[in-house]
């Protein structure tokens, strides 16, 4: 569960988030669209802590994380898992990258983890590339790689900025599947921030669109489809006329 | 950072409060590192990875600059006290008392913070503008476990091995100045009668403390980061100018608490 009340979040005079309220049920996956620099990467920071707003309240799993100090958030942070929109890879080879967040939270053997990589890998369509450097990798491969890297550990939630920027159709309801899959799976709380509004409604349970920092709309997938709110349906159904 | 230009106009009073603000910081990144020193998980290697780092890239520098400043001390203050008493047998003695109870430590600190320093707050810096760090953060890696606390330990550990060499290689070049132009033999210089065991720990406990404070300023400075490329280059020059008035105010602190518990004779 993920819930947003009030926040506002601004970076010296331009405000980011102005007033923004949400609430991402458990077992959700919530698509959180919207024009460029409209605030919603700085929304996900926000949600994993990596962001602290001017004002409101920012509560995952009823936990709220105003008051809790750098330690503190880094437990909350074990539940979540996150795709860069930048990719955020290290600099290090692919399978070290996506193993890294079990090294990290789970004390396994080198035979598992290389086996966890490598069903990541095949899930993302990148079986074998374990030991390329992500630098040496096109935008949508590495974007793979992040996928892979924030679900490996099987966070309770995920947050996906763009999963499927910069790929191909076809890879692109791969990942769409793939995220489905395994939300409905694992029961797990998701988040995707994505520009192929008609691919993310696909597997959207809700939606929120925002706009110069406020939450425009937010209600379920039909509900979007059918807003006549006309910035909404403008986004939705991808018109040049109208007030975007 | 209260004293690049990213700070400048302020009035002497907003500047004040940036050093305390920036002290602050320094000191809430070195609770975090202690907290870890003892709960965090480490990598492994990467203390190792990260000595061999400081050593490989300051030590040829470090001997260098401290045969220079051992041979210009050693000249000036012969030249100086030809004029008091034309007698320089005691020169090597108060040269090595000064050079193990401060000038080891705190001199060498200086160029040794422009080096480490740099070093650390452009790795971390150029890890943050590329959103790495906070890569780490929803990794279950705390940059201050992960990047933090491995360069505090080299630092700590490298940085003194490294002062206590540059000592040596300033004694050896202010024993020679001393042979060269004040006629004074190495077994002359080489006199000790004046150092005392608390000299070595003050001495020691400077170069370790020095050491320490480069890794959290820097480090600090270089999880600050804002501002894409020009920012990693701010953060790298604050690092340094922060590091050297941390050096000089630790300097303070640290001698005016061995003027009263280990008194120089
Ligand atoms: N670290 C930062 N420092 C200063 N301003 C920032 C920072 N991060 C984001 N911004 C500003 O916040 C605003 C929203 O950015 P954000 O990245 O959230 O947009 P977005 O909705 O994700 O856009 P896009 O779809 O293009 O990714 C932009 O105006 C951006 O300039
Ligand atoms: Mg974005």
């Amino acid at each position: 569960m993920i819930r947003l009340e009030d926040v506002h979040l601004a970076f010296g005079d331009n405000t980011v988030l102005d007033g923004v309220s949400l609430e991402v049920p458990p077992a959700c996956i919530y698509a959180l669209i919207g024009p460029g620099a409209a605030g919603k990467s700085v929304l996900f920071k926000v949600v994993a802590g990596l962001l602290r707003p001017a004002s409101g309240k920012v509560f995952v799993d009823d936990e709220e994380l105003g008051p809790l100090n750098e330690i503190e958030l880094a437990r909350v942070r074990k539940k979540i898992g996150m795709l860069f929109q930048n990719y955020a890879l290290f600099d290090m080879n692919v399978a070290e990258n996506i193993a890294f967040p079990l090294r990290r939270l789970f004390d396994l053997s080198e035979e598992e983890i290389a086996e966890r990589v490598a069903e990541r890998l095949e899930r993302v369509a990148l079986p074998g590339t374990e030991h390329r450097i992500p630098q040496s990798m096109s935008g949508g491969q590495k974007k793979r790689i992040g996928v892979a890297r924030a679900t490996i550990a099987r966070p309770p939630i995920v947050l996906y900025d763009e999963p499927t920027a910069g790929l191909d159709p076809v890879t692109s309801q791969k990942i769409y599947d793939l995220v489905q899959e395994e939300q409905r799976a694992q029961d797990t709380t998701v988040m995707v921030i994505s520009s192929d509004v008609a691919g993310v409604l696909t597997i959207a349970d809700r939606v929120g669109m925002l706009h110069e920092g406020r939450l425009i709309f937010d209600g379920t997938t039909d509900d979007a489809k059918a807003s006549t709110d006309p910035a909404v349906r403008q986004f939705v159904h991808g018109l040049t006329e109208g007030p975007l | 950072m209260a004293f690049t230009a990213r700070a400048e106009n302020v009035s002497p009073l907003a500047a004040l409060k940036n050093v305390l603000q920036d002290a602050l910081a320094v000191a809430r990144v070195g609770r975090r590192t202690m907290h870890y020193l003892i709960r965090g998980k480490r990598e492994p290697g990467s203390v190792a990875r990260q000595m061999f780092a400081i050593g490989n890239q300051s030590l040829f520098f470090m001997c260098i600059t401290m045969a220079f400043i051992g041979a210009i001390i050693t000249f000036q203050t012969g030249l100086q006290s030809k004029k008091l008493v034309p007698d320089f047998s005691m020169i090597g003695a108060t040269y090595l008392k000064l050079l193990i109870r401060d000038l080891a430590a705190s001199v060498g600190a200086l160029p040794l913070a422009t080096r480490v320093g740099a070093g650390i707050a452009a790795e971390i810096g150029s890890m943050v503008v590329t959103e790495q760090v906070d890569a780490l953060r929803m990794c279950a890696a705390d940059p201050v476990d992960y990047l933090v606390v491995p360069r505090f330990i080299a630092s700590v550990i490298m940085g003194t091995v490294i002062l206590i060499i540059g000592g040596f290689v300033a004694y050896g070049s202010g024993m020679l100045v001393a042979q060269l132009m004040f006629d004074v033999s190495p077994h002359t210089f080489t006199n000790l009668s004046l150092v005392t065991m608390g000299d070595l720990v003050l001495g020691v406990s400077k170069a370790v403390t020095y050491g320490g404070a480069i890794a959290l300023v820097s480090g600090q400075r270089g999880l600050a980061t804002f501002g894409g490329s020009e920012g990693v280059g701010w953060a790298t020059t604050e690092a340094v100018v922060g590091s050297c008035f941390a050096i000089i105010v630790l300097n303070l602190v640290i001698s005016t608490i061995g003027y009263f518990f280990v008194p120089a004779l």
